[in-house]
């Protein structure tokens, strides 16, 4: 790749800014430390801490742990976070770095967590980064859920720049990009398929889960890997004080955690299971029909989920951890003498090591093990058909955190990856062996990168984060590398405007082999190779933060422009279970995305929640270079979730003591889908049944009708003689509207003669109302 | 106080039905259509030339055939031009219309190249070849029981290792004019040379007559069939990209391919 002019002068821009004295050295001073749980509730990753006589802070990192730089002299320094009360501390601020640790105690009124406020505004206005979100387990337990089933992700969804795939679906679409292109990480390791029975469902049992990040853009250089977002999913830290119970029953679903201390001020662990209960009902139903000649049984189903996190302490300046997370979906199907099973799922195993190297510098380390696959197996007489996918992968990164005087803190590290993909194998076979077929490949693959990036305060008005990554892919003999530049720059106009810049160059060199426009269980991952070049994208974003009445609420402004470059859809017709050459059936092509996100929050008081309006336009264009098929004859198109306007309403309300009330509201443009525009008559060689053939004609060019849906929540605290419990209700699409999911042509038939008479339009939609009540509790 | 939990339980009811009700009719508008000629041509040895010539309408037009009555056919095979006069006829065996036909019968050795050519009164022009293809035999058909009585059907034949090969696979019941069972359309890619066997559910009954056929096909009539089922299928599904027809035919929509094919009966026993 050729580098761009803007590339070039950010890499100028990046090297004369590591190469200049830092201003106002002399002034400026530091304090970093961990905030933790007084109650032992380990570390509190998104944890605020400030100085708000200055309106200047900083947020824990999913260590912990922070870095503030503040002008020298003494400071009234607050840390505050959702459920605990907020600790004051004055603080003599020299020009030597100091270590300086909080301890928290929980809030005493159970309704506290009630008030979201993970990020004070004030902070999030201060910060050089923009276009990220933060989400916390115990915000996105409040607000009313499909089937009561909390899902980070889908509440994710709520938030300005972010599409959902379709009705239910928890498949992120951040501006303009595709669900293959989000980055989702779980305490630093890869997930590759975050969701359960096709996207309805995230893999994200939301008891083992703290918090999840979300960067839409201005990327820190510490990520790469994937074009569009990174999804940062952090999981919770067992108990220091005491063993504890959390779980849940559920309409659908069942969930229990338990941690504590393993050696008190030592280890502590975290172990949550979770598992749905569809099959246990169908099993009923088809036991009551089994002497129904004429019934077909209903396939069992059922998914699971299990995290464990473990912590331990080895000294002041060591910590070990590990985390873990396995889980699966399950389709069964048994009749005489056939039987079919499809089960996907993922697994992952992550040991971090974290070091003091010195009062100023700390270095994490982290080995993994990631993968994903699905398998689908029939066994029908002597035969037995196995496919199976999977990508798996061992990595090694590590990074550090250097704090330098002068208002830097800078970033460094180095990652590797190796991966391992088996594409399509496939097994058929009898067992007197008169029939045996064979297919699939198999691709290894390495992965690097090594980056660096500076937070730099320039002056109290103007602050910098710049960074560049080295990313490389290796596999089948071809090696791809390039330069990510990374900046994002915040000056501040006034004590309540401040304005807010980035750009970021992303590189993706695996690609997910889906046309499906949706992220199902079969969809493979695919490497780059000599056929099949690296995804790029570059992104610019500009922005405006707005305090309003003082401090109450922020608004924010962001317009962003993407582009992007090679990339990927599939011929029509393409078989992309079962093809040794795939890389024959790729398309390569361009998309461009851009639009205006609105954002306007309230975290404090008895009514919470935000308002979040998009406006934007997506496009792709494959025209068919080197010979290949086109799309749309080579002409730009929109994709199917292009959305032209989307507002979510968030509110979250604390009617009494114990008693909140939730509610949100989205309404968004009909997606883009593509009709047949004319048909024809085709008999076949046998002439029995006219068939009739559609004609389709340019890709996406209809759209369904506007998606709206108000959905309402109660939660409603018990006061039991042990523990915690409260009962959660929700309602699902309040007004039963009526939201398109998909729109197809139908025959309408003369009854008698059976022939067709006419042709009309038909709009499916998926859920009406549904309520569902949910029984948590805690002891 | 009944009366009221009454009323209650009706209305929820009504509630919960209306709130089931997921699929609704809708108004589409679709922009204007330019109709194209769509022409089916089959060549089958020891048959007559016949095909049917359409044309495409727009999706909402009332169903009717579009027959395109001043349509010129001609079919060229070893320099000999046929032409095949506007005649609409029904065959009983395949319960199929033609709207063009010869009273030639078509020959011709595997190997023989054929030519067709449609125009009509408006300008448009269709133009296709095929050429005739190697027969390949069935080798063995057996069944095979499970414990309810149900029977499974296997039907094996030998594929050529030097060229590859194209075939469509069709069982009937009891006559060649009810529908079919099984129709699979396949490539040799996974089984390059080997014997290739095609399977069933279980789905026959002892006494089932069954008449199994082996066409041998060309690329494009694979190419075409697939699409027509993925153009198909993707109307009414919510994961389906919209899909291309991809004619064996150049200046319009359909296929222009000959048929060689094995056919054998078996009676289940």
């Amino acid at each position: 790749m050729r580098p761009s002019f803007l590339q070039l002068t950010l890499l100028l821009l990046f090297f004369s800014l590591t190469a200049s004295p830092p201003l106002f050295a002399q002034q400026t001073g530091k304090i970093s430390g961990y905030v933790r749980a007084a109650d032992g509730n380990g570390v509190l990753p998104g944890a605020t801490v400030a100085v708000p006589a200055l309106g200047l802070g900083a947020n824990t990192d999913s260590k912990g742990f922070y870095t503030l730089p503040l002008p020298v002299g003494s400071h009234t320094v607050q840390v505050t976070f959702v459920g605990y009360q907020t600790a004051t501390r004055s603080i003599r601020v020299t020009e030597n770095s100091q270590t300086v640790s909080f301890s928290l105690e929980p809030a005493s009124s159970q309704l506290q967590e009630v008030v979201v406020e993970a990020n004070t505004l004030k902070q999030k206005f201060n910060s050089t980064q923009m276009s990220v979100d933060v989400l916390t387990s115990r915000e996105a337990k409040l607000l009313p859920a499909l089937f009561g089933e909390v899902d980070l992700i889908k509440t994710l969804q709520l938030k300005p720049g972010v599409q959902s795939g379709g009705e239910g679906s928890s498949g992120l679409y951040v501006r303009g990009g595709g669900p293959d292109q989000n980055l989702v990480l779980l305490d630093d390791a890869i997930i590759y398929n975050a969701s359960h029975l096709f996207g309805f469902f995230s893999v994200f049992n939301p008891d083992a889960v703290h918090q999840v990040e979300l960067y839409k853009g201005g990327f820190p250089a510490q990520f790469g890997g994937k074009l569009s977002s990174v999804v940062d999913v952090t999981q919770r830290e067992g108990n220091n004080e005491k063993i504890q119970a959390t779980g849940g029953l559920g309409l659908i679903s069942s969930r229990l955690t338990l941690d504590g201390p393993i050696v008190k001020d030592k280890a502590t662990f975290l172990v949550s299971g979770r598992r749905t209960y569809f099959d246990v009902f169908t099993r009923q139903i088809n036991r009551l029909n089994e002497d129904n000649k004429d019934y077909s049984p209903i396939p069992d189903y059922y998914f699971y989920d299990l995290n464990a996190k473990l912590n331990y302490r080895l000294s002041n300046t060591d910590e070990l951890s590990f985390s873990g997370y396995f889980g699966r979906d399950f389709f069964t199907f048994k009749d005489a003498g056939f039987s079919a099973g499809f089960n996907w799922g993922n697994k992952m195993g992550a040991l971090s090591w974290r070091r003091k190297l010195s009062p100023n510098l700390f270095a994490t380390t982290t080995l993994s093990g990631t993968g994903y696959q699905y398998t689908i197996s029939n066994n029908i007489d002597v035969f037995t058909f196995k496919l199976t996918s999977e990508i798996n992968d061992v990595g090694l990164k590590t990074d550090f955190d250097l704090l330098l005087d002068g208002g830097h803190s800078v970033k460094f590290g180095a990652m590797g990856t190796r991966h391992q993909f088996t594409i399509g194998n496939l097994n058929f076979n009898s067992q007197d062996n008169s029939l045996a077929i064979e297919a699939g490949s198999d691709y290894e693959a390495t992965e690097f990168g090594l980056y660096a990036g500076d937070d730099f305060e320039v002056n109290p008005q103007l602050s910098v984060n710049y960074g560049l990554r080295f990313s490389g892919f290796s596999s089948g003999g071809k090696t791809y590398t390039g330069l990510e530049p990374r900046f994002s720059a915040k000056y501040k106009l006034s004590e309540s405007l401040s304005l807010k810049g980035s750009y970021a160059g992303m590189r993706q060199y695996i690609h997910l082999a889906t046309n499906s426009g949706a992220t199902l269980p079969t969809d493979v991952w695919y490497p780059s190779n000599q056929f099949v070049a690296p995804q790029r994208s570059q992104q610019a974003a500009l922005g405006i933060s707005k305090l309003l009445a003082d401090g109450k609420f922020l608004l924010t402004n962001e317009l962003y422009y993407k582009w992007m470059h090679n990339q990927i859809d599939f011929r029509d017709g393409a078989n992309l279970f079962v093809n040794d050459n795939l890389e024959q059936d790729f398309l390569f092509g361009k998309g461009r995305s851009y639009g205006n996100e609105i954002y306007f929050e309230k975290i404090k008081g008895r009514t919470t929640g935000w308002i979040g309006y998009t406006l934007s336009w997506t496009f792709r264009k494959f025209d068919g270079r080197n010979g290949q098929e086109d799309i749309n004859d080579g002409n730009w198109f929109p994709t199917r979730y292009d959305r032209r306007h989307d507002l979510s309403i968030v509110l979250l309300h604390k009617l009494k003591e114990r008693i909140s009330l939730t509610g949100a509201f989205v309404y968004g443009s009909g997606n883009a889908f593509s009709l047949p525009l004319a048909r024809f008559p085709f008999q076949d060689v046998e002439g029995r049944d006219l068939e009739v053939v559609p004609v389709y004609s340019d890709r996406n060019s209809f759209r369904m009708a506007a998606y709206h849906r108000l959905d309402l929540g109660l939660v409603w605290k018990l006061q039991p003689k042990r523990g915690e419990s409260d009962l959660t209700f929700s309602v699902y699409n309040a007004y039963n509207r009526r939201n398109p999911y998909f729109v197809y042509f139908d025959e309408v038939e003369d009854e008698q003669q059976q022939v067709p008479v006419s042709f009309k339009a038909k709009q499916v939609s998926l859920f009406p109302v549904i309520p569902s009540v949910t029984y948590n509790f805690k002891f | 106080m009944k009366k009221k939990l009454y009323l209650c339980i009706q209305l929820l009811s009504v509630l919960l039905l209306g709130a089931c009700n997921l699929q609704k009719d809708i108004e589409v508008v679709l922009p204007a259509h330019e109709p194209q000629l769509v022409v089916e041509c089959y060549l089958e040895p020891g048959q007559p030339y016949r095909l049917s010539v359409l044309e495409t309408v727009s999706y909402f037009d009332t169903p009717q055939i579009p027959v395109v009555p001043d349509a010129k056919v001609f079919i060229t095979h070893n320099g000999r031009q046929i032409e095949l006069p506007f005649k609409i006829s029904f065959d009983e065996q395949y319960q199929k219309y033609y709207t063009h036909s010869s009273t030639e019968i078509v020959s011709g050795k595997p190997g023989d190249v054929y030519t067709l050519e449609v125009w009509d009164g408006t300008g448009r022009r269709v133009t296709g070849t095929t050429s005739l293809l190697q027969q390949v035999p069935i080798d063995t058909i057996e069944w095979r029981y499970n414990s309810k009585d149900e029977a499974i059907l296997l039907t094996s034949f030998q594929d050529d290792t030097n060229t590859t090969n194209y075939y469509r696979y069709l069982v009937h019941s009891d006559s060649l004019q009810e529908g079919t069972n099984r129709d699979i359309v396949t490539d040799d890619a996974l089984v390059k040379g080997q014997q290739i066997t095609f399977g069933s559910g279980y789905e026959f009954e002892k006494g089932d007559t069954l008449t199994v056929t082996l066409y041998h096909i060309e690329k494009k009539y694979h190419d075409f069939l697939n699409s027509v089922s993925n153009a198909r299928n993707s109307n009414g599904n919510p994961f389906g990209q919209p899909s291309k027809v991809k004619s064996a035919v150049t200046g319009g929509f359909g296929i222009f391919t000959t048929l060689v094919y094995d056919r054998k009966t078996v009676i289940i026993d």
